[in-house]
């Protein structure tokens, strides 16, 4: 890549630039001075990949929708692509969130758009063997491969999703060339991009609003179909009377959403949807004392654990810059299902200064003279397929007293195996691709400058919490669908098993991990339950 | 900024044990306080203290011992990091910095048992390796929160991002002229 940062462009794409022309309903809940009474068909909790496509597909039908978002309405005119407000505005607890120990730090978007706002763009649709594992394993029916691909089709037509058509940056080659040398499986990645510049900011809020994220498709959709959107408005609990859910309760956040302004948002719905990621939704459950006669809410909550590998090269790489994630590799995927040792992706991330400096396990000069070569630095991420084998049940969300969900989920000897087997497997890909020294993300560790000195080195370092690096992006699972109800949340339509009207419509469903990157299985699952309760509504 | 302490690293039974001992007696000694430090809005006085020592040893070729401006700065914006993440974030930060400030523990646990103000570089550094190296799995949990909040709140800073060789994002204004996009492979 050349140096991008001479480039200048001009920003005219935002969509809510021309929000009072289009006669667009958004209320900035920090505003409020009384509390709102709102009605409406439908009230959906969350405008990310599940949110934001059920209220296209809602509000399509002619039906009336309110979303609520948590977080604050934050859109091209700001993106600036500095990493310290967007951190700050756009993820959950400002790329502070963690599991409850501290062992696995957690990104999640957290403004209109959800984490579609700040992904990396990369386009999965659920692996087959994913989806016929549940099948079989999970009691998930009507969703077969067969059965999806008219879903799929839909998003990635909606959202532009297509093979990558440009080169890979460099960080990505060198994961394509590793793959083609030691003779793995490789192929391009698809993105829903129109009109990318490449320029490798989307986990900051994408500066042209080329990235297809539903803070400017979906979401522009439903409010052209007058639909309401509050945000900066964080639902407290459901509303219900006996069996049946009527709504959701909300309060309104201060400016900077650390705190309430003690401002009430009360909206009675006939049909209630929770997308609020697989945290936050099972928590809204939690807090709602709703029926849980199998205590199945919050349970197996899988975080596709992902660890990494830096290493420095004479090229250049320019890791910061271009489309972050072109190139993927199953090659250790689906060696096996779930009877063997954790499977993992391989993928590479941006490396943004604040980033890689926080992410590079070190200290001192290993830190900062590693960190002078940061043009010359690759990184490969390994995404292990947690939630298959029953060596791993993944975590349980739970309230603190302050009714805040914290993630418990424990790194055990399964996941921290697949670690230890994950760096082996980056750092040779590494040095077979011309890497002068590879540094496996473990505190201890340093840049080693061959593969057998790196290989002996890896072998000896203890794998454990806290000196492993272990960081997660894709938060999947704690309200699994189902058939049977002793072992799901709600049934293979999203529908909430214990109470009528209402649903969840986020990547809680996830029965297991998803084996990929999640956000088109989220938004081919959400359309399909989406339009069936369209249809339903409207018979 | 009372957080539930059990909000914070609940380990093995001996990492826990070790907690509720250290808090226990780091709040019965009166060693810490709740109130931010002049001109910071999270970081205590002690953190302040335990902050200037060891961030010429994290950022070491970057931060000189001794250069009080710019390791202040840098404690400044780590503060202002705080405040971008969340309460239970800060709340587990200011639990690890008693263990690392409460005298005993910060004897016995860092081998630094005279006040974090005294310590030299190599003394920094000593207590960064007992930490990091331990088998205790809470010392490692605290010894990758300091780093990890350190660094970022260094290289979070555009100039410092800029050392690295980092030439920066794309300038984005409202009048200059578009450049083309990439275009679109037919499907």
């Amino acid at each position: 890549m050349t140096d991008l940062s001479g480039i200048t462009f001009n920003t005219s794409t935002d969509p809510y630039n021309k929000a009072a022309e289009r006669g667009w309903d958004i209320t900035d809940a920090s505003t409020i001075t009384a509390p709102l009474d709102l009605e409406a068909d439908i009230v959906i909790v969350g405008t990310g990949a599940g949110g934001g496509t059920a209220a296209e597909t809602l509000s399509n039908a002619g039906l009336s929708v309110i979303l609520l978002e948590a977080g604050p309405l934050k859109t091209s005119s700001q993106f600036d692509m500095q990493e310290r407000a967007a951190y700050r505005d756009l993820y959950q607890e400002g790329t502070g969130r963690g599991t409850k120990d501290g062992g696995i730090t957690i990104l999640q978007g957290r403004s209109v758009g959800g984490s579609t706002t700040v992904n990396w763009t990369t386009s999965f649709r659920t692996p087959p063997q994913t989806l016929d594992f549940w099948a079989k394993e999970m009691g998930v029916t009507g969703c077969s491969v067969e059965e999806m691909a008219p879903y799929y089709e839909h998003m990635e037509s909606r959202l532009n999703i297509q093979k990558w058509s440009q080169p890979p940056n460099n960080n990505n080659t060198m994961l394509q060339r590793a793959s083609e040398k030691l003779g793995y499986s490789w192929a391009t990645i698809h993105r829903n991009v129109r009109g990318c510049l490449n320029l490798g900011y989307c986990g900051l809020g994408c500066p042209v609003d080329a990235k297809q994220s539903m803070l400017v498709t979906t979401i522009p959709a439903a409010l052209d179909n007058k639909a309401k959107l509050i945000h900066r408005a964080r639902v407290v609990r459901i509303l219900r009377d006996g069996d049946v859910v009527k709504g959701v309760e909300a309060e309104a956040l201060t400016p900077d959403t650390r705190g309430t302004t003690g401002q009430k948002i009360t909206v009675r719905a006939t049909r209630t949807i929770l997308a609020g990621g697989a945290i936050n939704t099972p928590a809204i459950l939690l807090r709602s004392g709703v029926p849980d006669p199998h205590q199945r809410i919050g349970k197996r909550t899988f975080l596709h654990p992902t660890t990494l590998s830096m290493a420095i090269y004479d090229e250049l790489i320019d890791p910061y810059y271009g489309a972050p994630q072109s190139i993927y590799s199953d090659h250790f995927q689906w060696q096996n299902v779930d009877t063997g040792p954790v499977c993992f992706k391989l993928e590479v991330p941006p490396l943004q200064p604040a980033f890689a400096g926080g992410f590079y396990s070190a200290a001192g000069v290993e830190l900062t003279q590693s960190m002078d070569k940061l043009p010359n630095t690759q990184c490969m991420i390994a995404l292990m397929r947690d939630g298959f084998h029953e060596d791993s049940p993944g975590g349980e969300v739970e309230l603190n007293d302050k009714g805040e969900p914290l993630l418990e989920y424990k790194l055990n000897d399964f996941l921290l195996e697949g670690v230890r087997r994950a760096w082996n497997v980056m750092v040779e890909m590494q040095f077979a691709t011309g890497a002068k020294s590879a540094r496996p993300a473990h505190k201890q560790a340093k840049h080693y400058g061959s593969w057998n000195e790196a290989k002996a080195a890896i072998a000896e370092l203890p794998v454990l919490p806290f000196k492993a690096t272990v960081g997660s992006a894709h938060v999947m699972g704690g309200c699994p669908m189902g058939d049977d109800p002793k072992r799901s949340v709600t049934d293979s339509d999203g529908k909430f098993h214990h109470l009528d009207n209402l649903y969840v419509m986020d990547g809680s469903l996830f029965p297991t991990s998803i084996g990929a990157n999640p956000q088109l299985s989220i938004y081919g699952l959400v359309y399909k339950h989406s339009s069936r309760l369209a249809a339903q509504l409207k018979a | 900024m009372q957080t539930d302490r059990r909000d914070f690293l609940k380990l093995s039974v001996v990492g826990a044990a070790a907690l509720s001992t250290m808090s226990a007696g780091a709040a019965l000694s009166g060693c810490t306080s709740s109130a931010p430090a002049a001109g910071m809005k999270y970081l205590r006085a002690e953190d302040v203290e335990l902050l200037r020592a060891m961030t010429p040893a994290v950022l070491k070729g970057k931060i000189a011992f001794g250069d009080s401006a710019a390791i202040d700065r840098n404690v400044q914006s780590f503060d202002t990091l705080l405040g971008d993440l969340s309460d239970v974030v800060i709340g587990a930060v200011h639990q690890a910095f008693d263990v690392l400030s409460f005298a005993p523990t910060r004897g016995l646990l860092t081998g630094q048992w005279s006040s974090w103000t005294n310590a030299s570089l190599e003394d920094a550094e000593r207590a960064l390796g007992r930490l990091r190296d331990s088998s205790i799995g809470l010392l490692n949990a605290i010894y990758a929160a300091v780093i990890r909040l350190t660094a970022s709140a260094w290289y979070l800073v555009p100039e410092n991002a800029s050392t690295t060789g980092y030439p920066g994002p794309p300038k984005k204004v409202r009048t200059a002229a578009v450049v083309a996009p990439v275009e679109e492979a037919t499907p």
